[in-house]
């Protein structure tokens, strides 16, 4: 093993030009000021001030959060019985139906995002199928729903994907076991199946949540200009606007959020193990 | 007693193959009921069709007299230990015990009053709080063990429980398990492939194999009375020997008479009889009942396994020439040499290639410093289909050669006919050293001489068991040994307490109660 340690420092390398130089690029501006020119830093704590003081950012902010948390409840709520369907179905079904689930995520994200937008404008297909029916025509573009529903149909499939997995695995002997004791089929999910799938769910919650909180294209696509979260505005900052410091304050900003809520997120993972032996 | 559970020509498949040919099987109430096969035998599935995991095709299962087919399985009074145990990963040991109570929505002060008693019942008291899954795999048995029976199931099906257990942990759990079946009085179904755990824990067994049942008895009355050759082997050891009824109460076998217990047979009707190793005793040999030769003895800890034979196989007797010869030595290309002559029969000419003279003369090349082979690159010789001698040219890639002689003579091959078999081997010729050299002399004794041995009835090749030589192969001279191969004859295991040395002549006695006899082909 020794002999091939030197192979790695090509990585480390690759790691510290990729992620770490960037990382703290990002750092170094959101603490200076004008500092698109490296000679003349100014250390400052004005970018954040900033964006707290301004209630229009705030309300972005919040706005960001809960479309996130909307889509992420909607993505475990469709998701779940999507993947017990799976998961319970016969091996052979159940490869077919991942890989189904596993092929639009082979297209650009943005390309398909786009297709949304043919099928939900005024006079796109969603509105010309439901006129042939003499129902509506719906104004969807540019609303909230379009946005979760763009953002649910690009991230579901990671719910999916991460639910399947950790039914797929669990022992089914266990379900047996349960039923033998006495336990009908909902009495079994609900103190069986549930609670052992808990982690494929938290880390699918993790999974949707961090693309669905700093996401700017679809809701740029889907909700219009006017719709504006905080991917937008960090996207804003750094390639209209030219204000590369304040960009990467609030990109600073996001990432404590996002790092603190994955940290919750793991300790509920946690939780219900601990629990077990408190009692 | 009262039938508790009732399996009424039960038929399953799965994909068209039958895994239970027609089950009919009573158990009553407060029985040990073992379920003995090996895998493969349906005893699984039998159990998993009573738990209301699986469905017959065909049949019925009554429990208490009342069909059970359609009740799903958390509406039987039936609780299950699964073969991995099954615990939930989530819950500690309490939880787990508690599981069926809590569904049942049992008070809380009543829950905890039976998860007690479980865990003490279990000797697990110190354990409540634990995770399930830091406990070891005897441990994890008891908390599953403890989880079934605190519903107070009327029938605890267990799947193999002790399957993944260690030798010492698995006789004290068989220990355990009849002790808790004993106190809380219900009726078991025990699933094994192991014979020793049906035979320690069980009222009652039933033997399976292929989908159907070979037998059910107490654990003695299959032990002692096997009904045909199938059970006999599966439960303990046995020697089995071909024999002829008389009429009731007299069996021939190896030629006599003998009086026994068994009855109820045809006149002169060809039978199985079976003779268990520890009910038979080695006396001197006037006062046995067989006589016969210690062929081999194995330290089994309690008793020796000594091998007698009473009837000797099929045997022969070759001539082996050893030679002193020396190896040819090349010395340019720093390569020995050697071969020797050997004998074919006139019939083996025909079938002669270069490999099988290679290998009958054991011709070899080698480089005496690296100690590595070298392999023969040319084989000269021609032979005719007449007696006389040919010679054969080997030689290497670098030039080496030695010539030896082939033999050719119609009085080579040595048959002998006896027991329906013929055994066959050839005159052969040897170096001492390579006699010396070898590591396993008897199979290359036999390679030598060519020998083998088949049966005459169809063809079937039998094995040569015994290879018999007069000359220590270490100090072996140059001269003409016997070498003798002999097949199998009859032999009996017999377990004793006295050790006896191989050669011993022996005395075989029994008692007529120790002879049972089977019908054949059942």
């Amino acid at each position: 093993m020794r002999q091939f340690r030197s192979m790695v420092y090509p990585y480390v390398l690759w790691i510290a030009i990729m992620i770490v130089v960037p990382m703290l690029m990002i750092l170094l501006y959101a603490f200076t000021k004008e500092g698109n020119s490296v000679t003349t830093f100014r250390f400052t704590l004005e970018n954040f001030g900033r964006f707290f003081r301004d209630a229009v950012f705030l309300d972005v902010l919040k706005r960001s959060l809960v479309i996130a948390v909307f889509t992420t409840v909607v993505c475990v709520l469709l998701g779940y019985p999507i993947a017990y369907v799976i998961a319970s179905g016969p091996e052979k079904s159940s490869v077919f139906w991942i890989l189904m689930i596993t092929i639009p995520t082979w297209i650009n994200m943005l390309v398909r995002t786009y297709a949304w937008v043919g099928i939900l404008q005024d006079d796109g297909l969603l509105n010309h199928l439901l006129g042939l029916l003499g129902i509506g025509p719906f104004h969807i573009m540019y609303t909230t729903f379009a946005v979760v529903l763009g953002m649910v149909y690009n991230f579901i499939p990671f719910m999916i994907l991460q639910i399947h997995t950790s039914l797929a695995k669990m022992d089914k002997s266990l379900l047996e076991a349960a039923n033998d004791l006495g336990a009908n089929r909902l009495q079994t999910f609900l103190r069986v199946t549930l609670p052992l799938s808990l982690p494929g769910v938290l880390s699918g919650i993790t999974l949707v949540f961090l693309p669905a909180v700093s996401s700017f294209f679809i809701p740029k696509l889907l909700g219009g200009g006017q719709y504006v979260l905080i991917g937008n505005v960090i996207e804003t900052q750094f390639l209209t606007s030219g204000d590369w410091n304040f960009g990467s304050a609030i990109s600073l900003i996001m990432a404590i959020i996002i790092m603190l809520s994955m940290y919750l997120t793991r300790k509920v993972d946690t939780d219900p193990a601990a629990n077990g032996r408190r009692e | 007693m009262k039938k508790l559970i009732q399996f009424k020509n039960i038929v399953k498949e799965f994909d068209g193959k039958l895994v239970l040919k027609g089950i009919n099987l009573d158990i009553y109430e407060n029985e040990f009921v073992t379920l003995l096969g090996p895998s493969g035998c349906g005893k699984t599935t039998l159990l998993r069709i009573l738990g209301g995991f699986l469905t017959q095709n065909e049949g019925q299962v009554l429990f208490d007299g009342q069909e059970i087919s359609n009740v799903p399985p958390y509406k039987r009074e039936i609780n299950t230990v699964f073969q991995k145990y099954a615990l939930f990963p989530h819950m500690n040991v309490y939880q787990n015990i508690a599981f069926g109570l809590k569904i049942k929505k049992e008070p809380k002060d009543i829950i905890e009053q039976k998860v007690k008693r479980m865990l003490k019942l279990v000797n697990l008291e110190e354990y409540a709080d634990r995770s399930v899954t830091e406990m070891s795999g005897g441990q994890q048995q008891r908390v599953a063990i403890a989880r079934a029976l605190v519903n107070e199931p009327s029938v605890l099906l267990l799947d193999e429980p002790l399957g993944a257990l260690d030798l010492k942990l698995r006789q004290e759990m068989q220990h355990e398990l009849k002790k808790i079946q004993q106190e809380v009085g219900i009726t078991f179904i025990y699933v094994t492939h192991d014979q020793e755990e049906a035979l320690t824990m069980s009222d009652k067994i039933v033997v399976m194999k292929e989908g159907e049942i070979q037998q059910i008895g107490t654990p003695t009355d299959i032990y002692n009375e096997p009904v045909n050759e199938y059970v006999a082997n599966f439960i303990g050891e046995s020697n089995i020997i071909e024999g002829v009824m008389l009429e009731d109460y007299k069996v021939v076998f190896e030629g006599r008479r003998f009086d026994c217990v068994d009855f109820g047979f045809e006149k002169n009707e060809v039978v199985d009889v079976v003779i268990r190793p520890e009910d038979l005793d080695i006396v001197p040999k006037a006062e046995g009942k067989l006589k016969g030769v210690v062929k081999s003895v194995l330290f089994k800890g309690v008793h020796y396994e000594t091998m007698v034979e009473t009837k000797v196989g099929t045997e022969i007797t070759v001539k082996m020439q050893v030679s002193d010869d020396r190896p040819v030595y090349n010395e340019s290309a720093n390569e020995k040499m050697s071969a020797n002559d050997f004998y074919l029969d006139m019939e083996d000419v025909e079938e002669l290639d270069d490999a099988t003279i290679i290998a009958r003369a054991d011709a070899q090349a080698w480089n005496p410093d690296a100690d590595e082979l070298i392999s023969i690159k040319e084989v000269q010789y021609t032979i005719k289909k007449e007696n006389g001698t040919y010679p054969v040219t080997f030689s290497t890639a670098a030039g080496t050669s030695v010539t030896v002689n082939m033999i050719v003579k119609d009085e080579n091959r040595v048959t002998s006919t006896e027991n329906e078999e013929e055994i066959f081997a050839v005159n052969f010729y040897k170096k001492a050293d390579e006699i010396q050299e070898s590591i396993a002399l008897e199979t290359d004794l036999k390679t030598w001489a060519n020998a083998s041995a088949w049966s005459l009835e169809d063809g079937t090749a039998v094995e040569i068991s015994h290879v018999k030589y007069a000359f220590d192969p270490e100090t072996v001279t140059p001269g003409i040994y016997d070498v003798t191969f002999a097949t199998k004859g009859y032999e009996y295991k017999v377990d004793t307490t006295d050790k006896y040395e191989v050669g011993d002549v022996v005395g075989l006695s029994f008692q007529p109660e120790d002879i049972h006899i089977m019908s054949k082909g059942q």
